[in-house]
């Protein structure tokens, strides 16, 4: 019977803890957005009025539009800084490209809220760019003060990093002498790059893609501290329910909304990918 | 030899990227021993503005919390994630791929939904009032899967046939444990330890919710955030971001020479493909 006690700890704890921390606590915002909220009260009756409400008032429909806008956009402009900066790391990093890649992390792991005092220090009125700017006698510049650009700008700075981070990993787990394979047999750089390297790595930047994708779409801080009174999003009206207003349950219903859309992208994401063709070898020994 | 502009153009991009991420840091680590903070160049040099932030009681308390946090959350994460990697590569068989979605998914939902989520299941269907314990464990979710990529990263150069002659030898499994895998995996373990307590510490969107009037760094920060920029936010951001470099930097090193000496054979990297 000691064969069957190893599983049952190495893969039996881990599982049951993510089950009662993470998935139960999903499913209890489920329940809850089909309650509702009357004055502070949580009445535990079935309807869906929160969805309804999400639904018809045009403020929550703009905010869920202008997320997912912006949260495509800086996604790709992430995806399309992300590649030529793995591959160069790639490339030309010889024996630095541990420190290189290191280099990106540092910033993401120092935390949000610093981040964004960081940006505040380049963005804001009084930041970085605006004070040269003053310096050389110059206006400062307004789009770049409490718009949905700076928004934008904040949400790349926050999310390049881990993108960055995941196309490099694929790029490195790919096999460079594939492209000298295609090269031999005449393909031209462009070629190969379009026949060999990207569909093999699309996995990976799809996973990037997505990885920027989802925190961008349920933001909360960075729209409130760089985007000004146009900028507010989903995510950080989601917060102010559970903040400010105090009415949970629409805010639970935002966020199942939120969720929703999460896995869709990953399911499509799932959908698009035929891993083999991606190369992956499976989860084990090699 | 002839310069290619493929080169340099895919160089330049990494070097501005590199100024577009670090520039803002330099620019407030500036502005925070400055007596010009605002515009700081050049700075004229002064340390109040830290001897404020030190003074400050409300940091000192927030601190202790977040290190707390921190502290707890990185291991227990390092722990089961290191758990949960052994199970995969060893246990899991065909189940692998599902157990691995599972492990994984809390990669793939934003921190603000799992400080939510875990605030509705504690607040309403367990009735616990914000605490450090459900706010510890909240984090753990969050970097459990960041602590297993790292540790699967490692242990997937290992090789358990190191596993198996020990046991042959007559060790039991959890001697074999403490004496073989181990000490040739520690280095995994401890870059998940490192980077897991980060994450924890600077984690405002998860504990925030669960902690009620709790302070913790992060929070406070955000909570004078909310007032303004002040110099002082600008000296605490400086000080977490040295102490995350000097952490980074000694994880590079042991990385460094973690390849040369603990359990990393390059003819099992090539052998793999």
């Amino acid at each position: 019977m000691k064969a069957r006690l190893a599983p049952a700890l190495f893969l039996g704890l881990p599982t049951a803890f993510l089950v009662a921390l993470f998935v139960l606590p999903l499913l209890s915002m489920l329940v809850l957005s089909v309650w509702r909220t009357e004055s502070y009260h949580i009445i535990r009756e079935f309807n869906l009025g929160n969805y309804h409400v999400l639904a018809t008032e045009g403020a929550y429909m703009t905010f869920l539009v202008r997320s997912l806008v912006m949260a495509s956009v800086v996604s790709l402009i992430c995806t399309a800084l992300a590649w030529p900066i793995a591959y160069a790391i790639i490339l030309y990093g010889g024996r630095y490209r541990l420190l290189l890649t290191l280099g990106f992390a540092v910033p993401f792991l120092t935390g949000e809220v610093l981040r964004i005092i960081a940006l505040q220090g380049l963005l804001g009125p009084i930041g970085l760019l605006n004070g040269v700017l003053m310096a050389l006698g110059a206006a400062p510049l307004r789009v770049i003060m409490y718009t949905n650009v700076a928004s934008a700008i904040g949400l790349v700075y926050l999310y390049l990093p881990i993108v960055v981070t995941v196309i490099y990993l694929s790029l490195l787990n790919f096999d460079q002498r594939l492209i000298d394979a295609a090269k031999i047999f005449g393909a031209s750089p462009a070629r190969a790059f379009i026949e060999v390297t990207w569909p093999l790595n699309l996995f990976g930047t799809l996973i990037g893609f997505a990885l920027c994708f989802i925190p961008c779409l349920s933001a909360t801080l960075a729209p409130r501290f760089l985007g000004g009174p146009n900028g507010t999003l989903y995510g950080m009206a989601m917060a102010q329910q559970f903040g400010e207003s105090g009415t949970w349950a629409l805010g639970a219903a935002m966020g199942v909304v939120l969720f929703a859309v999460s896995v869709l992208l990953v399911v499509i994401v799932a959908r698009l990918v035929d891993l083999r063709r991606t190369g992956f070898t499976g989860f084990g020994r090699g | 030899m002839r310069v290619k502009p493929g080169k340099i153009a895919l160089l330049s991009i990494v070097v501005l990227t590199y100024l577009f991420l670090y520039l803002p840091i330099l620019h407030i680590g500036l502005a925070s021993f400055a007596r010009n903070s605002i515009f700081p160049y050049p700075p004229k040099w002064t340390l109040d503005t830290m001897q404020r932030l030190f003074a400050s009681s409300l940091y000192q308390t927030a601190l202790g919390n977040s290190l707390i946090i921190g502290f707890a959350s990185a291991t227990i994460a390092t722990a089961l994630a290191g758990l949960a990697t052994i199970g995969l590569m060893r246990h899991a068989g065909r189940r692998a791929p599902l157990y691995l979605a599972l492990f994984i998914a809390p990669l793939f939902i934003a921190e603000v939904l799992l400080g939510i989520s875990s605030l509705i299941f504690n607040g309403l269907f367990l009735g616990l009032q914000g605490n450090m314990v459900s706010a510890v464990l909240a984090n753990v979710v969050h970097c459990f899967s960041y602590a297993l990529l790292i540790i699967a990263t490692q242990l997937y150069r290992y090789d358990w046939r190191l596993d198996d002659a020990a046991m042959v030898f007559g060790a039991s499994p959890a001697r074999t444990f403490f004496e073989v895998t181990l000490p040739l995996v520690w280095p995994g373990l401890l870059g998940a330890f490192i980077v897991t307590f980060i994450m924890a510490f600077n984690n405002l969107e998860i504990s925030f919710y669960l902690l009620g009037a709790t302070p913790t760094l992060p929070s406070a920060a955000w909570g004078a955030l909310r007032y303004g920029v002040k110099p002082e936010l600008y000296a605490l951001a400086t000080c977490v971001n040295l102490v995350v470099f000097l952490l980074l930097g000694i994880m590079f090193v042991l990385m460094m020479t973690g390849l040369v000496t603990f359990g990393h054979r390059p003819e099992r990297e090539r052998s793999a493909v």
